[in-house]
């Protein structure tokens, strides 16, 4: 089945030359013009992947992207034109899942997308995980902490699901990069940060004071067990 | 000849001028005080002579002259002599009338009353000749307690003047530095400002001269700061505003390349050039957009850094470089830095050296005195001595051949190296080829 990829960006001519090279990588591309277009149209049509523009004018894209995150864990990338902590680090609280910086390049993009959508098969064939209270059941990408659902983005989970599968050992930043986002390039530790950071305000007693996902300065992280 | 400086000539002329001062002074009193003791020594010795003589010519005739005259010495050095006519009676300290001063002898002789300061045998003294009826009488008061003094007073005025010449050097010395912090702190901030520390200042003074220096020389560094800022912010914000127009470019071409088979001939090549051009702009507004942020924002991320498992991380991204060698020197060489900018610093080393030395054949990570060094090799033909600081200079282009990368790459990894406290540098390598060293600090 084809994916669909919703693209919220205001640049119309950005919107055609991303549509076109994103077909030719052979997904099925919608767009929109502002978040009121795109929210709209989100709550009519499925889609796959939201490409999100930070710089929307109205309801800005960070604004959009909190909104659909309350609503599920429907994949976002978004776009961001300035590489600044500020708003990269923004646009990951706000709940996206990956960010790409402009110029992009639907190459890279579409390597992007694919590692997002790889994120919601099985991780370990089919067993359950568990740390502590915390239940982690692979197939189903079900998280229980003390008998009650935890949601989880599919990122999240991924995440959690690999510090878990090491089983108390450390799991190095790289290592994380690149099982989770699929990166080639080391680099960019915000990406990890934010989202060791939002997974800890969902499992941890107190997100604070981490006792589930342990940070090991300068080499990595490690599940407590 | 070099020039002494302002604070030494000031500390020598203070000294000079206090020993001149203190001398003069010094003479005036050495002058007055041993004249004055003198002549305090004469008026007392001519009044003890007059009444020793007094009681001599008592006793002129008698028999009990001797014992009378050594009775009359103060002391064992000082001497009596009476010259009588056809002998000499002596008292004290042997002295012989040869040992006089003839013109004292002759004026006794003569019947004038006479004193005289002289030494007689080695003994500093004052003779005094007074007539009595027809004899001479003559007495030697010893100055051996007055020279005493005299050598003390002396001493006294030197050492005092001395001391007076060094302390106004001192004196010198320490008001000149005092008066000259101003302009040494002057100094190292225009030091610093011309190191690139646009945000160096003087601090507040309190003297009105210098708080108009001081208020000056800020509002000019004030000045170039903004205007440097502003530069940046302008590179900055051309380069921002290329990334919407390029993101079309670079996928339109994306979407064309994919289709090139289909315009043959001179419009399939011309495509090839537009699109590889595209390319080329993207990544050097990229780096640009980095180069200025550099400029503009501070480090918030600084994190330890296995440099050797940075090293291998990134190699492993690349698998042409799987076969080359990496020297990691143990244990393990850490520093503090953004973990970004390091990875940015190898990747663009690494182009370099697969840009214009057919790639990288060494990597090494050694440890040296507090510092981390990481050594790039190739074996291409070397960068010549006059290019080795312009390569690092931004769009320093066309020095090595081939003209595919932004022009920044180098520079990049210069201001991030310095960024982080350290340096980079090109030198030749054995047996042929460039080998590039970057320096930093050591964690801990």
């Amino acid at each position: 089945m084809q994916v669909r990829i919703l693209l919220v960006e205001d640049d119309e001519r950005i919107r055609q030359a991303l549509g076109l090279a994103l077909g030719d990588e052979g997904f099925d591309v919608e767009d929109a013009s502002s978040g009121e277009q795109a929210l709209r149209r989100l709550d009519n049509e499925a889609f796959d992947v939201v490409l999100l523009d930070l710089g929307l004018p109205g309801v800005d894209g960070l604004e959009v992207c909190r909104t659909l995150r309350s609503r599920g864990d429907l994949p976002i990338i978004v776009v961001t034109a300035r590489a600044d902590a500020q708003d990269v680090i923004a646009g990951l609280e706000a709940g996206a899942d990956d960010y790409v910086t402009k110029p992009l390049m639907a190459s890279v993009l579409a390597a992007r997308i694919r590692a997002l959508l790889r994120r919601r098969g099985p991780g370990r064939a089919g067993d359950t995980l568990r740390i502590g209270d915390i239940e982690i059941r692979t197939q189903e990408g079900l998280v229980h902490r003390a008998g009650a659902e935890v949601h989880l983005t599919r990122t999240e989970f991924r995440l959690l699901v690999e510090l878990a599968g090491a089983a108390g050992r450390i799991v190095s930043r790289e290592q994380l990069l690149q099982r989770v986002w699929g990166y080639d390039y080391f680099g960019d530790t915000r990406l990890l940060d934010v989202h060791i950071r939002r997974l800890r305000r969902k499992i941890e007693p107190n997100p604070d004071d981490p006792a589930v996902v342990l940070t090991v300065r300068g080499a990595g992280y490690r599940i407590h067990t | 000849m070099r020039r002494i400086s302002l604070h030494w000539r000031v500390a020598i002329i203070l000294g000079f001028g206090s020993l001149l001062v203190t001398a003069v002074l010094a003479t005036a009193t050495w002058n007055l005080a041993s004249g004055y003791m003198i002549r305090q020594r004469e008026g007392s010795a001519v009044r003890q002579a007059e009444v020793n003589v007094r009681l001599v010519e008592k006793s002129l005739d008698s028999t009990g002259l001797d014992e009378l005259l050594t009775g009359l010495t103060t002391g064992p050095d000082s001497s009596i002599l009476v010259l009588r006519p056809g002998n000499l009676l002596t008292a004290g300290r042997p002295v012989r009338v040869d040992d006089l001063p003839s013109r004292l002898v002759d004026l006794g002789r003569e019947g004038v009353a006479a004193r005289q300061r002289t030494v007689v045998k080695d003994l500093p003294v004052i003779a005094v000749t007074m007539p009595v009826a027809n004899s001479v009488y003559v007495e030697l008061f010893p100055l051996e307690q007055l020279d005493r003094a005299f050598h003390y007073i002396s001493s006294l005025l030197i050492a005092g003047t001395v001391a007076s010449a060094l302390l106004g050097a001192v004196l010198g010395s320490w008001a000149s530095r005092r008066a000259l912090r101003p302009l040494s702190e002057l100094n190292s901030a225009a030091t610093r400002i011309a190191g690139g520390d646009l945000q160096a200042r003087l601090p507040e003074q309190g003297d009105p001269h210098l708080a108009t220096l001081a208020a000056t020389f800020n509002s000019t560094a004030e000045a170039l700061e903004q205007r440097v800022r502003r530069d940046a912010r302008f590179a900055s914000d051309v380069s921002h505003e290329l990334r919407s127009p390029l993101t079309t470019m670079v996928n339109a071409g994306e979407v064309l390349r994919r289709r090139l088979s289909l315009l043959p001939g001179p419009a399939g090549r011309a495509l090839e050039l537009l699109t590889s051009e595209v390319d080329r702009f993207s990544r050097m507004v990229v780096d640009l957009l980095e180069i200025s942020r550099d400029d503009q924002t501070d480090d918030r991320t600084r994190e330890e850094v296995d440099l050797g498992a940075l090293v291998r991380n990134v190699v492993a991204t690349r698998p042409q470089l799987s076969e080359v060698p990496i020297e990691v020197s143990e244990p393990p060489v850490v520093v503090v830095a953004d973990r970004r900018r390091l990875d940015r610093v190898l990747t663009n080393l690494l182009d370099n050296a697969e840009r214009h030395a057919g790639g990288p054949v060494r990597l090494a990570v050694l440890r040296g005195d507090g510092v981390a060094r990481l050594e790039v090799d190739d074996a291409g033909p070397g960068v010549p001595a006059e290019l080795r600081e312009r390569i690092f200079e931004r769009f320093a282009r066309g020095t090595r051949g081939g003209e595919s990368g932004s022009g920044l790459g180098l520079a990049l990894v210069s201001e991030h190296v310095k960024r982080h406290g350290g340096c980079v540098w090109v030198q030749d390598r054995d047996p042929g080829g460039a080998r590039f060293v970057v320096e930093l600090p050591c964690a801990g």
